[in-house]
């Protein structure tokens, strides 16, 4: 059994249980309480889909395909598997990602390596994030991570890099990407004080 | 794949395993090992602090498109029933439903579709779902399903079970919301005592989806308790609920 983490200091939490309840009322054709969802998530899930894409016009398209499928897919919500908010920005995540891989299926591997010359996630994303508490916080335990944590886990996550991938750019073998991707997770699992 | 599966939860839940058959793998895995299970869902949650912290105000027009866009689209049913999988296999080459559905199986069926409130996250989890969901369904359909049924104060649970496959599905209706840090975890009860099974929270409406437990094989009985978040290796609390099976 996983020892006892640290209490939450939280931020947004509270808004938690509301979210969930508002996507209780979308999922039964609820439009008031869908405009409320869309005020609480359209900056996280805009500012994601941008971060993995980087293209405004692109990531405002994708961002209208994710809060619309929030919408109709409001019923398969179940808080018994995790927040609300998580559910939405997996969502996002997962197109985001998806709509990169698809536009590079055709881009030779070398093309990709040498995107990464010039596209280094973190600091992309450190560069062009606005500073909040949130942004500020999460700052501070990535920076706890190691070097190759964070690498993994942030090429990943915000690059939409396979682990595979992150193995072949950062010359590492795969077994030790996806230990490190997963201690690095659980690392800041840990310093974020996430629930469950 | 099958060398050590229980590394790969940062993996996924980074949305970084692209082959669909190691992605399936995994999934398949999570049904089975509580403890990756809820690792990955903690994994999940945080990598979704990760995209909440890069939150940017989207252009104030997109909060009209997706308005009017959410006018014409339809919403999607709360569930995807195990019928609408038997439907499925139906219309294939092999049916899966056997011609004569014993009482019980349509009783079980019935509950299913009742109870069976499987959550879809995204189209991604579409597939485990639906594996999921088959594999129930096989159950369901098995010739010598056999349903055990147990209520006590308000506390409703059915285990759906075949010798000849080997497998049991659990259903629960009544289970009361947990405060996070706990969650109810299933034992297969036997000659060995109490092997640690699925851990499941309930819906709002307190209902539980459909659980495949692990290998029926000496099973005598199926108990349930209420655990530290992660699940035990053994019971730390006693039963709300144990249910005897029929002896093969
Ligand atoms: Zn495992």
């Amino acid at each position: 059994m996983r020892p006892r983490r640290a209490l939450p200091v939280d931020d947004g939490r509270h808004d938690r249980h509301e979210l969930e309840k508002l996507l209780r009322q979308v999922a039964l054709g609820d439009r008031v309480a869908f405009e409320r969802v869309y005020d609480m998530v359209a900056a996280p899930v805009y500012g994601v889909v941008l971060r993995v894409l980087r293209d405004p016009a692109q990531s405002e398209e994708v961002a209208q395909e994710v809060l619309v499928e929030v919408w109709r897919a409001a019923a398969r919500f179940d808080a018994s598997r995790g927040s609300g908010m998580s559910w939405v920005m997996t969502i996002a995540h997962h197109r985001a990602v998806d709509r990169v891989r698809a536009a590079q299926a055709s881009t030779v591997r070398e093309d990709r390596a040498a995107r990464l010359e010039v596209h280094r996630p973190y600091d992309d994303v450190a560069e062009s994030v606005e500073a909040t508490l949130e942004w500020e916080r999460l700052r501070r335990c990535l920076s706890g991570l190691t070097e190759l944590q964070r690498q993994s886990v942030t090429y990943a996550y915000y690059g939409g890099y396979t682990y595979r991938e992150v193995a072949e750019l950062l010359k590492v073998p795969l077994a030790t990407v996806k230990t490190r991707m997963r201690d690095g997770l659980i690392r800041m699992r840990d310093c974020l004080g996430v629930e469950r | 794949m099958s060398r050590d599966p229980h590394t790969l939860a940062g993996a996924y839940a980074l949305h970084a395993v692209d082959d669909p058959a190691e992605r399936a793998s995994f999934e398949e895995h999570l049904d089975r090992c509580a403890e990756c299970a809820e690792e990955t869902r903690g994994l999940r949650e945080t990598a979704a602090r990760l995209g909440s912290a890069v939150a940017q105000e989207p252009p104030a027009a997109l909060r009209d498109r997706v308005l009017a866009e959410i006018g014409v689209v339809r919403q999607l049913p709360p569930a995807v029933s195990p019928v609408a999988d038997l439907d499925r296999h139906r219309a294939s080459r092999r049916p899966l439903w056997p011609r004569v559905v014993s009482g019980l199986a349509a009783a079980a069926l019935a509950a299913a579709v009742t109870l069976g409130v499987v959550a879809l996250r995204t189209q991604d989890l579409l597939d485990r779902e639906r594996q999921a969901n088959s594999r129930v369904a096989a159950v369901l359909a098995a010739p010598d399903a056999t349903t055990v049924s147990s209520a006590d104060g308000g506390v409703s649970a059915r285990v759906v079970m075949s010798r000849s496959q080997g497998t049991m599905v659990f259903f629960s209706a009544g289970l009361a919301p947990l405060p996070d840090g706990k969650t109810y975890q299933l034992w297969r009860i036997g000659p060995a005592g109490p092997l640690p099974d699925r851990l499941t929270r309930p819906d709002p409406s307190g209902r539980t989806p459909p659980l495949v437990l692990g290998k029926l094989g000496d099973t005598t009985q199926v108990g349930i308790t209420v655990e530290p978040a992660g699940g035990s290796a053994k019971p730390t609390t006693s039963p709300l609920m144990v249910m005897p099976l029929p002896p093969a």
